[in-house]
């Protein structure tokens, strides 16, 4: 994958985390903070921590095509590097607290379950596309068998 | 090497005569030019050289820089590059699908998504292929008839 398409992907991820940043900050803030009240600049924060998350991601890129093994640990890596910087940004934002637990292991939770629906979506995308090649290729052979029969 | 083209009746059958003191790589080079022309490749299985009918061929891979062909059954060594071999199977419906393979089109069962944004080409025998990202679009251009 050239850069310029890792970029497009990155991007694209960008608004699928932010979205579901959204929800966690949501779901979160229900059960643990439910009486907590923000000004305006809280909208910024699923931006800053999508934005965050991506660096890894940017980070990682590999000019190579990768092999499923090598696949798989780079996605752990930038897991794990995900968790431990948006854990110490929250904790230095003050929104986790280090005597809270079930805050800081349902945030980090929250990650690793925004990480696998980043991929999930990703995946259902590409299955979309995959069907309409699907039905390009059926077409394309039949179109080519035919014309190799009156041929 | 001096060229003789002479024009014979439609009731003769066209013969491409190579007269060499050698049988060079030069030579052998031309003779699987005439061949892939006609819609066959030479491979080399086991030392001995044979005529692989393109329609045949499943995939070719590049590996150490060196050229594989694969049918359902053999693997020959080819002496060409996947970039020459490319260049003559594009009319074959045979495309790039990444750095170092082509696949013959007419021989893919299915697509389906494969890991890291790629995908995955099912082939008549069950094998898989991996087609990066980047062949994607020059595949869906391909097989809706657009030029790449």
């Amino acid at each position: 994958m050239s850069f310029k398409e890792h970029l497009k992907s990155v991007i694209s991820q960008f608004f699928v985390i932010s979205s579901l940043i959204n929800l966690a900050i949501f779901i979160l803030g229900e059960i643990f903070r439910p009486d907590d009240k923000f000004g305006y600049e809280a909208f910024l924060a699923p931006l800053i921590y999508a934005a965050i998350s991506l660096v890894p991601m940017l980070c990682m890129y590999s000019k190579k095509e990768l092999t499923i093994k090598q696949h798989i640990f780079r996605e752990l890596l930038q897991l794990i590097s995900i968790e431990i910087i948006l854990i110490f940004l929250g904790l230095g934002a003050k929104s986790l607290e280090p005597e809270n637990f079930a805050l800081t292991a349902s945030f980090a939770l929250s990650v690793f379950i925004i990480y696998v629906l980043v991929y999930v979506i990703a995946w259902l995308l590409d299955l979309n596309t995959a069907r309409q090649i699907n039905t390009d290729l059926k077409s394309f052979q039949s179109k080519i068998s035919e014309e190799s029969v009156s041929e | 090497m001096d060229v003789k083209i002479s024009k014979i009746p439609e009731s003769e059958n066209e013969l491409v005569d190579i007269r060499c003191h050698e049988e060079t790589d030069c030579v052998r080079e031309i003779a699987d030019f005439v061949r892939s022309r006609q819609g066959q490749l030479s491979g080399i299985l086991e030392g001995r050289q044979y005529a692989i009918a393109v329609s045949e061929i499943l995939y070719i891979e590049s590996v150490d820089n060196r050229t594989f062909i694969y049918t359902g059954s053999k693997v020959y060594e080819s002496k060409q590059r996947i970039y020459e071999l490319e260049d003559i199977l594009k009319p074959k419906h045979f495309l790039r699908i990444s750095k170092a393979s082509l696949v013959n089109l007419m021989k893919i069962s299915s697509v389906k998504p494969a890991l890291g944004g790629r995908f995955s080409a099912v082939l008549s025998n069950g094998e898989e292929m991996i087609i990066s990202r980047k062949y994607v679009a020059d595949l869906k251009k391909t097989l809706k008839g657009e030029e790449i």
